[in-house]
């Protein structure tokens, strides 16, 4: 919990540079707001990049942690590209969502992050995502009923991917993976202890 | 030189002229009315055959007073630049063919328009001398700098460099001042990333080590009388011994005095040991001497420094500052770097709400202090809570919510006050003494301050340098930084405009150059800025002065002072020409030799008068020639057309128009009068400060002459006029012809 | 041009605008022989563009006037116009310039009667107006141009109307055979005083500079504003003429952005601030004024002003650097997107104008001095003991403001004075 005395001092601020990607950078942003204008989602964000940032400064740790905002981005890269401080905003905004997530502190129901989860786990099955299973898991996400509904309204599409192969029944009953499915998973966990290793390393 | 007065007549024919007027008649105007000795005319005047033809009439005939009847006096100017010959220029081009339309029917007056002119220019020429300077002063390459802070020692290396010698008079026992106290500088030179080693134990070094400069310490200017070129300073030291030294001219770099943060009850200044002001922190950053620094209270290592930006300044509270100190903001980066580059742990916010680093070195200092670790919140502090640590409440402006913080140590950024001495005896006047006519009138006026000289003019108007916005010694002017009211004293650095210690280095050597410029043309018995060259001067016939004092009183400049009897005792080289002194004279005893009551009041005279049956009014206009003359220039070039009944007389100022001028073309039938100055008021334009202000007071008593002679009040009429009121001008004439169309013909025609 | 006197204690000074007008007589009124080289056919350079001065409100002409006069009158000065320093060698108190002098087509007998002006028909652009309009083939680029003497467009040599002019002229002005002339100078100091330039808006796609019409730049704004430039003195929308009252001013255009140019261009905030008060000036209570801000740096004795814009209830302020502009095609109207930081509130606001307060970069490209000079990254030429004899003044030397740029230029012209003056002595 930060107190009253936490906020204004520099521990969150430390904390995001030593624990989220690019976050040393935070500290350059000078509150211009050219992202958080040219984000083309920026409506839906309770707290655009700039505010995030100074909210960071100003060591609301639970505020920033829990929001949704960060979960908004859809990494179009127009906030760097426009930043006149040079900040890699997607790279940090994607840097606190996975910080975020690791301390558990993500919004339970967020669903680009459950959607991200899903997506993960669908692919590292086989190596290739499974777009029917993927896109059921999708439609089901809310329970049988609605599940059913979303399905028929998307229909016409599934009917027509199918028609063009982009698509196939078949993939219901284990569908296609890459080969050897056994050796990426090898790759993946590899990676997976380096990024570990690396997110140790933050702030050493 | 045997000055016996020939009047030689130059008519050109060339851009139009020789078209539409006549040219013999202009001729003969010249040699009958203006009684030119010598008249010629010629095609093309300006050209090489043109110009020897006068410079031959000025070798061989003795022609010593020249009348061109060509173009405006502002064209060809390089042309026609004779030497050792009064110059006059009759406005036959922008003044005459160029407002007047090419028909028949307007032929009659146009030529009376150039007639006149030609009557109007050989009038001021037989009323005109040719300016010698007075010899007053020689040429004195001293030059005295008081003051020997980083600007008062920049200006002194460096007019040292060019070869004049510099006397520092510096009132404390060290030279460096304000500078001399900081730890480091704000960096000067690419990448602008760190601070900067303090300049200044390097210069003294170097000024040590200059034989052409001479320190005083522990002294200070206990009177400075004299002019440019022969400035004599009393320098007195502590101890009371002085000695006089005389000088060509003065820089003035008497820096500043820190803002009295005990008026910041709020910030717990006085009552929390560990709120210090920046002066403050540099004096324990000096004392950590690269160590971590201490806060006061307890010698604890600080561990969070909060710095509230604008502290007492930018704010109309009683007792603060308006302005910005334009320093602060990279002053407090520069600190938040002393504790980051020691220890990038401790924590350092600067509090804001705009913040102002400009120009690449700015810009880039500020980026490097974010990339150090400092936390720039844009806020606004509204108290700071005593307490074992200091508690700064705020609002920050980004998240929109009040918050507070507690630190170890809270800077406060107060800004500069001036050291630009005492206000002058006008400022002074309007200030205490609602009845300004008492002072107008020269009547003495104590000055009660609590405020040391800086530089103990021995001025009638006062000890220092006038003030301007907020206190500063500074010029009015964008385009002249260095034109103060003191002619040959130039203020620099922090006692001029807020500035860090590096712009006050710059500031400096542009004072140096125009400290030097100043001693030069002193010497020469030429005027400053804005007749820069100008040799006339200006004189008085004693027997007929009463000792009224007005025009000491009303000098722009406190080019004048009194004797002991009351009559004014002129110093050429304070002077800047403009003839408010001879505007204010109500006896018409102050002339220059070539600007006089005579040389405007005999041109109005010549002016040929049409009888009131003629349906000819005439209408004076006496123009600014800095701004209204090129405006009306510029509406000629323009082909804008204004009435054949104008007749225009170019004034150095305003404030030069001798109430005898109106009443004497009153008194000989002209039918409207218009004035053409400068805006006045707080953004004043006029560049002998107060022409137009003064000469619509003057004009306030024209109404009772008016009266007195059964005249319409809108006879007379005073415009401010801009250079870029080029529409306007004709429009104005228009209008008073109008008027005179309205009220009729005035009865005075002889 | 061969009757040009030149020594090694002659200071050469690139650049007539305010800066190298200052260096230039502050060193000839002390009695140094002075040369200016000029670019353009006048001196006086942007300041000559200039409506009004902040924070006095006051017309830069009427100082451009004093100064003229002053090197009218001053026969150590030799102004060359039109011409450009194409090289420089040397040392401090040893250099040769070469300079390169483009043709006027009109010699020293040109009285600026007119008719020459008043013979031809073909127009092109002017730049002056920063091509908001055109001038004629022959012409006086405006009406305080010093030396007071046309100029003939080169675009119209070699066409009748060219010959139309020349016969136009009763006074021998007009030499359409003038040609380009190189010319070595030699100099004992070299003041370089070249100035700025806007910053190119077209490089700022987001703000739509090239496909907006109702999006201009704030030197073009400043030109509307002169009675006898574009638009005869009349703030009104390029797109249709309509009056422009609700407008809005976008600060560091181009400027604190490591996209475009990473300096504060120091000026804009001021200039913008000063612009608002053209708009009340023209349409009084309603005018309706916007200003997009980072940080207003309104520094110094210039906060007064600040103050007194902030308290005109018809000018906003927003903490918001503008992310888009949009063009509402119905009206012509700009649309503004962006966040203000302030609490963060997300605005699309329709103007009538949008005014881009450029930024201010060197005139002379960082790699192309005539001489080895230290410049920093910004393209600003640095004081540097290296720079020998070579002296920046004004905005060559970082941006400034025109009081500064003149308190600087007073100081170079001390500095080539000094040289000058150790040569002088050297030389006995």
């Amino acid at each position: 919990m930060s107190s009253m005395v936490e906020k204004y001092r520099n521990n969150f601020l430390k904390e995001v540079e030593a624990n989220v990607e690019e976050g040393e950078w935070v500290k350059m942003c000078m509150q211009c707001g050219v992202c958080a204008g040219s984000c083309p989602l920026g409506k839906h964000w309770d707290h655009p990049p700039q505010e995030i940032f100074m909210m960071i400064r100003a060591g609301k740790r639970d505020e920033v942690l829990t929001s949704d905002s960060m979960w908004m981005c859809t990494s179009c890269y127009n906030c760097i590209v426009r930043c006149p401080r040079e900040l890699p905003i997607t790279h940090i905004m994607h840097g606190l969502a996975n910080y975020a997530k690791r301390l558990g502190l993500a919004p339970k129901a967020q669903p680009t992050a459950w959607f991200s989860q899903v997506f993960w786990d669908n692919m590292m099955k086989k190596g290739r995502v499974n777009e029917l299973k993927l896109g059921l898991s999708l439609y089901f996400k809310d329970g049988f009923v609605s599940g059913i509904k979303e399905s028929l309204k998307h229909q016409k599409l599934g009917m027509n991917m199918m028609k063009a192969k982009r698509m196939s029944p078949m993939e219901l009953f284990g569908g296609h993976g890459v080969k050897n499915a056994g050796d990426l998973q090898k790759i993946i966990k590899k990676a997976q202890e380096i990024e570990n290793a690396r997110i140790e390393s933050y702030g050493k | 030189m045997a000055d016996e007065m020939k009047i030689g007549a130059y008519i050109c024919k060339g851009c139009g002229i020789g078209d539409r007027l006549n040219a013999d008649q202009l001729a003969s105007t010249a040699t009958r009315d203006g009684k030119a000795a010598i008249c010629q005319q010629h095609d093309f005047l300006c050209n090489e055959d043109g110009v020897k033809m006068i410079q031959a009439d000025i070798d061989n005939e003795g022609v010593n007073r020249v009348v061109i009847a060509a173009c405006s006096r502002r064209a060809k100017t390089e042309a026609f630049a004779f030497e050792n010959v009064t110059l006059h220029r009759a406005n036959l081009r922008e003044g005459v063919i160029w407002v007047r339309p090419d028909s028949d029917d307007q032929q009659e007056t146009t030529q009376e328009m150039a007639d006149d002119y030609i009557r109007m220019a050989c009038a001021e020429a037989k009323y005109s001398k040719i300016p010698e300077s007075s010899g007053q002063q020689g040429v004195n390459k001293n030059i005295l700098i008081v003051g020997g802070g980083v600007g008062g020692m920049t200006a002194a290396l460096e007019a040292s460099k060019a070869g004049y010698p510099c006397s520092i008079v510096e009132k404390t026992a060290t030279l460096g001042g304000a500078t001399a106290q900081l730890h480091k500088v704000i960096p000067t030179k690419a990448p602008f990333a760190d601070p900067q080693e303090n300049p200044v134990a390097a210069l003294v070094a170097a000024v040590e080590a200059d034989d052409n400069i001479t320190v005083y310490l522990n002294s200070r200017t206990t009177n400075i009388s004299g002019a440019p070129g022969r400035f004599a300073a009393d320098i007195s030291t502590e101890s009371g011994a002085t000695q006089t030294k005389e000088f060509g001219a003065i820089v003035q770099a008497s820096g500043f005095t820190p803002y009295d943060a005990n008026k910041l009850p709020e910030f717990a200044y006085g009552k929390n040991k560990d709120v210090v002001t920046q002066a403050e922190l540099e004096a324990l950053a000096i004392a950590a001497n690269g160590g971590a620094i201490k806060r006061p209270s307890d010698g604890k290592e600080v561990s969070s420094v909060v710095f509230v930006q604008c502290a007492g300044q930018r704010s109309k509270k009683e007792g603060h500052l308006e302005h910005c100190s334009g320093y602060c903001c990279s002053a407090s980066i520069k600190q938040a770097m002393y504790f980051k580059d020691q220890n990038p742990d401790v924590e350092t916010t600067i509090m804001y709400t705009d913040l102002r680093t400009p120009g690449a070195g700015g810009e880039n200092f500020y980026r490097s202090g974010q990339k150090k670790g400092v936390i720039f919140t844009k806020s606004v502090v509204s108290e700071v809570v005593d307490g074992a640590n200091p508690t700064v409440k705020f609002k920050d402006l980004i998240l929109n919510e009040e918050a507070e913080v507690e630190a170890d140590l809270v800077v406060l950024a107060t800004g500069m006050v001036p050291n630009s001495g005492q206000p002058t005896r006008a400022e002074l006047t309007i200030a205490e003494n609602e009845d300004a006519a008492s002072a107008k009138a020269g009547e003495e006026v104590e000055i009660r301050v609590d405020v040391e000289s800086i530089l103990n003019l021995d001025y009638r108007q006062g000890k220092d340098v006038p003030h301007m916005a907020n206190g500063f010694a500074d010029s009015h002017f964008i385009c002249f930084p260095y034109e103060t009211q003191r002619t040959g004293i130039y203020t620099a650095g922090p006692t001029r405009r807020p500035m860090d210690a590096k712009q006050a280095m710059d500031d400096a050597m542009g004072a140096a150059m125009r400290a030097i410029g100043e001693a030069e043309n002193a010497g020469l018995g030429r005027a400053a800025h804005p007749r820069s060259g100008d040799l006339s001067f200006p004189s008085f016939r004693k027997e007929g002065c009463t000792q009224c004092k007005r025009c000491t009183v009303e000098c722009p400049f406190g080019a004048i002072n009194e004797d002991e009897q009351g009559y004014p005792v002129y110093n050429e080289s304070r002077c800047r020409r403009c003839g408010t002194c001879m505007g204010a004279c109500p006896v018409r005893v102050i002339s220059f030799e070539n600007y006089s009551v005579d040389t405007v009041g005999q041109q109005l005279k010549a002016v040929d008068m049409p009888d009131e049956f003629s349906e000819k009014p005439r209408i004076l206009i006496l123009a600014c020639e800095n701004d209204a003359y090129p405006a009306l220039d510029m509406a000629a070039q323009n082909k804008l057309e204004y009435s054949a009944f104008a007749r225009i007389i170019p004034i150095r100022c305003l404030g030069s128009i001798s109430l005898s001028w109106i009443t004497d073309s009153m008194n000989s039938g002209f039918d409207g009068i218009i004035l053409m100055g400068c805006p006045s008021g707080d953004n004043y334009q006029c560049h002998f400060v107060k022409g137009s202000g003064t000469a619509q007071e003057r004009m306030g008593k024209v109404g009772d002459t008016l009266q007195s002679l059964s005249l319409e009040q809108e006879r007379v009429q005073t415009y401010e006029i801009s250079i870029t009121d080029i529409h306007k001008v004709p429009q104005i004439i228009n209008d008073m012809a109008t008027t005179i169309e309205q009220i009729g013909m005035s009865p005075f025609k002889f | 041009m061969s009757d040009i006197v030149a020594t090694n204690q002659t200071i050469l000074v690139v650049g007539g605008g305010i800066s190298g007008m200052t260096a230039a007589l502050e060193a000839a009124e002390v009695g140094k022989q002075v040369i200016v080289i000029e670019k353009r056919p006048f001196i006086g350079g942007r300041v000559s563009q200039l409506y009004k001065y902040f924070p006095k409100l006051c017309f830069p002409t009427c100082g451009l006037e004093i100064n003229q006069r002053r090197m009218n009158a001053n026969k150590n000065i030799t102004v060359v116009t039109m011409a450009e320093v194409t090289g420089l060698e040397g040392e401090a108190g040893n250099y040769t310039a070469t300079v390169k002098i483009s043709p006027r087509y009109v010699n020293s007998n040109c009285t600026a009667c007119g008719a020459c002006g008043d013979a031809v028909e073909s127009e092109f652009d002017n730049e002056f107006n920063y091509n908001m309009d055109k001038h004629k083939g022959a012409y006086l680029p405006y009406n305080l141009a010093q030396p007071k003497r046309y100029v003939i467009d080169p675009q119209m040599i070699g066409t009748d109307d060219a010959q139309k002019a020349k016969d136009a002229c009763k006074f021998d002005a007009i030499d359409l055979d003038m040609q380009e002339e190189t010319i070595e100078l030699k100099a004992g100091a070299v003041i370089w005083a070249t100035g700025w330039r806007p910053y190119d808006a077209n490089k700022i796609q987001p703000y739509g500079y090239d496909r907006i019409k109702n999006v201009i730049t704030s030197v073009e704004f400043e030109r509307m504003m002169d009675p006898f430039g574009p638009t005869g003195g009349k703030l009104v929308r390029p797109s249709d003429g309509a009056e422009a009252k609700n407008v809005a001013f976008i600060q560091c255009a181009g400027s604190r952005d490591r996209n475009y140019l990473k300096h504060c261009s120091r000026i804009c905030c001021m200039a913008s601030l000063k612009q608002s008060t053209y708009v009340s000036e023209k349409y009084g209570d309603d005018a309706n004024v916007s200003i997009y801000y980072i940080d207003i740096r309104a520094i110094d004795r210039f906060d007064d002003f600040y103050q007194r814009v902030k308290e005109d209830k018809n000018v906003t302020f927003i903490k918001s650097k503008v992310a888009s502009i949009v063009e509402n095609k119905a009206n012509g109207n700009p649309t503004l997107h962006g966040v203000d930081t302030e609490g963060y509130n997300r605005y699309a606001n329709e103007h009538d104008l949008v005014v881009l307060a450029v930024g201010m970069e060197p005139s002379v490209d960082k790699d192309t001095f005539p001489i080895e000079l230290k410049v920093n990254d910004e393209g600003f030429i640095e004081y540097d003991e290296a720079n020998g004899g070579v002296f920046a003044a004004g905005c060559s030397s970082d941006a400034l403001d025109v009081n500064r740029a003149v308190q600087h230029a007073t100081a170079s012209a001390l500095r080539a004075i000094q040289v000058v003056n150790r040569v002088a002595k050297a030389e006995g």
